[in-house]
């Protein structure tokens, strides 16, 4: 998928764990999972606007759009 | 209180107990044929004659027909009775059963030229199979949608 996620970039960043950040922003570690290996088909506003909050980042540090090879 | 697990659980048994009712009715078959061809000799068809083979080939295809469905239907029903409903593997049950009407379809019409009355059963078997198929495209879309559900966090 064109849309790549740098979650774990971010957390790495921010030195903090996935369990942590789970908790922080009250979702699964499962879905937080789902999220980091790219596999998520939509991210919700409410769950970004968390994600945003807890690394105190902007969507684009999180999300990065990179054209599909060809 | 008639309840949805209780409609299941009817539905889980009547299915076993048809499934092993076509093995038993397939054994009678020559008896059920040979009666049926002594009795009703003057049954309006194209072809006339003996109806001995023509409906003995077309029960016994009707037959692996029906087993194969009912093997299915008891897969599909055992899935949503563990709360397994919108799966792939559902679909692919879905649509086996379609087919196997579809083809359950095909020994009756060709026993239609011997009766008529035979095309009916065969309509009907046909319009149930096209019923299935637009329910098992429901459950496709239905599918991508639970899919797509799960993967939005």
């Amino acid at each position: 998928m064109p849309i790549i996620v740098n979650l774990d970039v971010m957390m790495a960043k921010r030195k903090i764990s996935s369990g942590e950040l789970a908790k922080i922003i009250d979702i699964t570690p499962a879905n937080l999972s789902v999220l980091k290996t790219g596999k998520a088909k939509a991210v919700r506003f409410t769950t970004l606007e968390k994600l945003c909050e807890a690394l105190d980042c902007q969507p684009g540090d999180i999300l990065e759009w990179r054209p599909e090879e060809k | 209180m008639w309840t949805d697990i209780r409609s299941l659980r009817l539905s889980v048994i009547l299915v076993r107990i048809l499934f092993v009712l076509i093995p038993v009715l397939v054994f009678c078959v020559p008896v059920m044929v040979h009666w049926y061809d002594v009795e009703y000799q003057d049954g309006v068809g194209l072809l006339t004659g003996s109806v001995y083979w023509p409906l003995s080939i077309c029960l016994y295809l009707a037959a692996v027909c029906g087993e194969v469905c009912l093997y299915h239907l008891g897969r599909l029903l055992g899935n949503l009775s563990k709360e397994i409903v919108f799966t792939a593997k559902n679909v692919q049950h879905l649509r086996v059963i379609s087919w196997c009407c579809l083809l359950a379809a095909i020994p009756f019409a060709g026993f239609g030229f011997w009766r008529f009355l035979s095309f009916i059963v065969a309509l009907a078997a046909a319009f149930f199979g096209i019923i299935l198929r637009v329910l098992k495209n429901v459950f496709d879309k239905a599918v991508a949608l639970q899919e797509e559900s799960d993967y939005t966090i």
